[in-house]
């Protein structure tokens, strides 16, 4: 774990570049550039803000405030996945060549999508104002589930890149578990619509946890419990460790294989 | 700066691969064959207990057929592979030139890769910085700097990347087969740059087919043949057995 923090710090020159890098490609040859980081996500809002306040009418006022304060860091989640997967294959010609820290590739995608979550809770905040729902205080608590967030995503991202070395299969799986995982994450419902007879698989789901903080910030204006607070941040620690811990046993051996 | 100090050392190292006969790249695969007990291994030595020693400041040719083990010497000193047994010792930091360019993105500017590529071998930004007027002035690029490299010509990707490499000052310089590229100006213009390194009291290790270069630059040669290293000594004698081996008709396929 020693070895996570202090490679992460010596290497963060490099770490912030190749984000900054995996942006520029994103977006590079667009005419908008980085705008695209802003207008993708607004453009999904007002989309989800016209279907469901006009077509499709769900009990929940404002639904698609309630939607997408947690559709956001649920797509933070699934796109550093989704890059971090190809993380150190798609590296591989690099990993033969130069004596790199690994663990800087998986960061570094997660780096990226963290700089493209942060970027659009911009038109969120917009979108709301426009909506004229109330911008709660409780947005200045956001950093607390943010570290929750992020050190899930990067165990995970740890964990997938790992494997993905060994077995190609891994990225074409990521992206059928990450779809299943969708459905069963109370993102686009609430957890109260689950039957009670179920509640208790629901609360076997780490996202539940890691999610949850949002959704209260941002749509209900509250404060999560402690207990909660401690969950979220206990399933982001926990799945750190155990991503970092099988990234570090197969690291040497990634080169023989990509 | 003692004389004979040694600046990379092995001692008795082997290299294995596992390999894995029709390795299987998906699970499915992999589940029908230990199914099948079809997971057939066999071990291939890429180096068989290689032992030698390079002083600081010497420039040492590593010459053999194709599959001789060549480029596993240099991967072990650049730090990619870790010796299956023995001992590799390196002091000192490297920079390797290797497949040139491996680390340069096709949609970044030439700007834009001397930064992610100059903190891949090592630099800090800050250090690269220093050094991008001179790498952009040594590779002749020009204008070109701020295009993306997938339009540069192949002469002018070799170039960046040679420069990048070569700025980044190391202790210990690997340079594997990448003369053969760009004309024979920039070619003269590499060779001048790699032997004022050599100059400053640097290590150089040079892996080439071209006898005549190694010949008339390498204090000591390596001869390596099937993972072995049969001959160790002065540029003219390891060159001529060299010669003899590529002379021998009956190739070793007994291994």
């Amino acid at each position: 774990m020693g070895e996570l923090f202090r490679d992460t710090y010596r290497y963060r020159e490099l770490i912030w570049a190749l984000a900054l890098k995996e942006l520029r490609v994103r977006y590079k040859r667009s005419v908008l550039g980085f705008l695209w980081a802003l207008l993708n996500p607004a453009l999904l809002m007002v989309v989800l803000t016209l279907v469901f306040g006009t077509i499709m009418r769900f009990s929940i006022d404002h639904y698609a405030v309630f939607l997408l304060s947690m559709l956001l860091p649920w797509t933070f989640f699934s796109q550093s996945l989704a890059y971090s997967v190809e993380s150190i294959v798609g590296n591989g010609d690099l990993l033969k060549k130069v004596r790199v820290a690994r663990l800087v590739f998986p960061v570094a995608a997660v780096v990226s999508n963290i700089i493209n979550f942060l970027l659009s809770l911009l038109p969120l905040m917009l979108l709301i104002v426009l909506m004229r729902f109330p911008l709660h205080w409780t947005w200045l608590y956001l950093p607390i589930p943010m570290v929750g967030l992020f050190l899930f995503t990067t165990g995970a991202a740890f964990f997938f890149a790992t494997i993905n070395v060994f077995y190609r299969d891994v990225s074409h799986i990521v992206q059928i578990l990450l779809s299943a995982w969708f459905y069963f994450s109370p993102v686009i419902y609430s957890l109260d619509f689950v039957p009670a007879k179920y509640r208790w698989a629901f609360q076997l789901n780490p996202m539940v946890y890691v999610l949850n903080g949002f959704r209260l910030g941002i749509y209900y204006g509250m404060l999560p419990s402690p207990q909660s607070v401690v969950m979220s941040v206990a399933c982001g620690v926990i799945a750190l460790l155990m991503g970092f811990a099988v990234f570090r046993r197969y690291q040497n051996s990634f080169v023989y294989y990509v | 700066m003692a004389e004979g100090q040694s600046s990379v050392q092995f001692d008795d190292v082997v290299q294995s691969f596992r390999v894995i006969r029709e390795r299987p790249d998906t699970l499915r695969e992999f589940f029908a064959k230990l199914a099948r007990r079809q997971v057939a291994y066999h071990d291939f030595e890429a180096l068989k207990h290689v032992s030698f020693r390079v002083s600081k400041g010497e420039m040492v040719g590593i010459i053999g057929r194709n599959g001789s083990g060549k480029s596993t010497i240099l991967k072990i000193v650049a730090g990619v592979y870790t010796p299956t047994s023995g001992r590799a010792l390196v002091n000192g930091s490297i920079a390797p030139l290797i497949e040139l360019g491996a680390g340069f993105h096709h949609e970044l500017t030439g700007r834009e890769n001397i930064l992610v590529n100059g903190l891949l071998l090592g630099l800090s930004k800050k250090e690269v910085l220093e050094r991008e007027e001179r790498i952009i002035e040594f590779a002749e690029l020009g204008d070109f700097i701020d295009s993306p490299v997938k339009q540069y010509s192949s002469g002018m990707y070799m170039r960046l990347a040679f420069a990048v490499a070569a700025e980044v000052e190391p202790d210990i310089l690997i340079i594997d087969e990448i003369l053969g590229v760009g004309d024979a100006g920039f070619r003269q213009k590499c060779f001048e740059r790699i032997l004022k390194f050599k100059a400053s009291g640097k290590t150089i290790l040079f892996v080439s087919h071209d006898t005549a270069t190694v010949r008339q630059f390498c204090d000591h040669v390596l001869l390596m043949n099937n993972g072995e290293l049969i001959e160790d000594g002065a540029p003219d004698y390891v060159i001529a057995c060299y010669e003899e081996l590529l002379g021998q008709v009956t190739p070793s396929t007994s291994s």
